[in-house]
């Protein structure tokens, strides 16, 4: 009884795993559309899974003289998802808290500057879920 | 009946998630119940953060915005592709051929793009990367050729479509290989562009990547189960040696909003500053890296 509990947990954890992946992936598929053909996509794939006040980083190097497309997702909707941009001092850059949740915003960079990404679901939307992060750019 | 029980509960447990109630005004069509273990569910993160390394096609812009003239000999020859034989082998190569690719389709030279993709695509083939780079994409990129731009966001999308797939199917180890591979091309075609001497805003670049080199060195250790990995990161440590000697400055400056755009305007400065000697060591041991990955 006790190998069939083991596999049957650890079945119900592959079940969660490819339930949360599939999700990723359909989030990915939505947000996508948020980096416009005027955007070359950076090639990488950003994912958190949050749940409540859980907080995701990442971080990235912004290079002087690029636009780019910070696109960020959750759930099955728009403005699930509040992220902002810090600079290395932790200063605010950006955050979509001032704009509704906006799910895309094009920060113009002047100089070179190491950020962090923090991204978080917003409370009042979602309880947990994947967040997707994705960034395109242009010169 | 014992496994009627059991079975009956493991699927409610999945289909019940974590059992946490959404809040109140909680969308519960968005709300998604996912495991609090990232790892498992193929999330690359290092001490809870996630890294991103600058995209190849990002470095191919700036050797078009400076100019620099093409040098056909650069990029990796296409019939070099056939003797990775080995997982990292291959990923690495993957990586390499795609900065080839951003290299070679933004100096217009569109029959090497395409024997290039077509290098990409039996590669990927090997990584059983075949949804990323196929068929289809080998066709919009010919109906493409004669606009750049398509052309790169064709790759960063078929790159973030590869990245999608080896995370979702938690192999770190070859996203992390080919993001390596793409780094070292990208650094190797811009400083033998560059030579020793590089023009300011190029040396700048090459000292800019310091923090990428770091988060490089991060993913590879966090990603090696088994020690494949060790040499090239004992390389890229002894080029982070190098880096020791880069400076750098930042003042935060308040940024400007323009909300009806969606578009903030950054102006915080920085500055760079890299000995020329800095930059020839960079180069040689960049090269022998570059050397070490294609062997």
């Amino acid at each position: 009884m006790r190998r069939i509990l083991n596999a049957l947990a650890l079945l119900a954890t592959s079940l969660f795993a490819t339930d949360a992946s599939a999700q990723c992936d359909t989030i990915a598929s939505i947000c996508e559309k948020h980096i416009a053909a005027a955007y070359i996509p950076d090639g990488q794939f950003y994912r958190a899974l949050l749940r409540e006040d859980e907080v995701a980083e990442f971080e990235l190097t912004l290079f002087g003289g690029t636009t780019y497309r910070v696109a960020g997702c959750s759930g099955l909707s728009d403005g699930n998802l509040v992220f902002s941009v810090l600079d290395k001092d932790r200063n605010v850059l950006f955050t979509n808290k001032d704009h509704n949740n906006d799910p895309f915003w094009d920060l113009v960079v002047a100089h070179t500057l190491d950020v962090t990404i923090e991204a978080s679901l917003d409370p009042s939307k979602l309880g947990s879920g994947c967040a997707v992060m994705l960034v395109g750019f242009k010169k | 009946m014992k496994w009627a029980s059991a079975c009956a509960i493991a699927l409610m447990l999945h289909a019940c998630g974590d059992g946490a109630a959404p809040e109140e005004g909680t969308s519960a069509a968005d709300s998604l119940n996912v495991p609090t273990d990232k790892r498992e569910a193929g999330v690359m993160n290092v001490g809870g953060k996630l890294f991103s390394i600058p995209s190849p096609m990002e470095t191919a812009l700036l050797i078009r915005k400076l100019g620099l003239p093409y040098s056909k000999e650069l990029p990796l020859p296409n019939e070099d592709a056939s003797r990775f034989v080995s997982l990292s082998q291959r990923a690495l190569a993957l990586g390499v051929y795609g900065a080839d690719l951003g290299y070679v389709t933004i100096h217009h030279d569109g029959q090497q793009a395409m024997r290039t993709l077509q290098t990409v695509e039996r590669l990927s083939a090997g990584l059983e990367l075949t949804n990323a780079f196929d068929q289809h994409l080998v066709e919009r990129f010919k109906k493409s050729l004669s606009s750049e731009d398509s052309l790169l966001r064709l790759t960063g999308s078929a790159f973030r479509s590869a990245q999608e797939y080896l995370k979702r199917n938690a192999r770190d180890n070859v996203s992390t290989w080919v993001l390596a591979g793409g780094w070292v091309e990208s650094m190797y075609l811009t400083m033998a562009q560059a030579g020793d001497e590089p023009a300011e805003g190029l040396a700048q670049r090459i000292g800019e990547q310091r923090r990428t080199l770091r988060d490089l060195i991060l993913l590879l250790e966090a990603s090696d189960e088994d020690g494949t990995s060790a040499p090239l990161i004992a390389k890229l440590k002894d080029l982070q040696t190098d880096y020791a000697h880069v400076s750098t400055t930042y003042t935060f400056q308040a940024p400007t909003v323009d909300a009806a755009s969606k578009t903030t305007y950054i102006n915080s400065s920085s500055s760079v500053t890299i000995p020329a000697e800095t930059v020839k060591a960079i180069h040689e041991k960049v090269k022998a890296i570059r050397s070490s990955i294609i062997a």
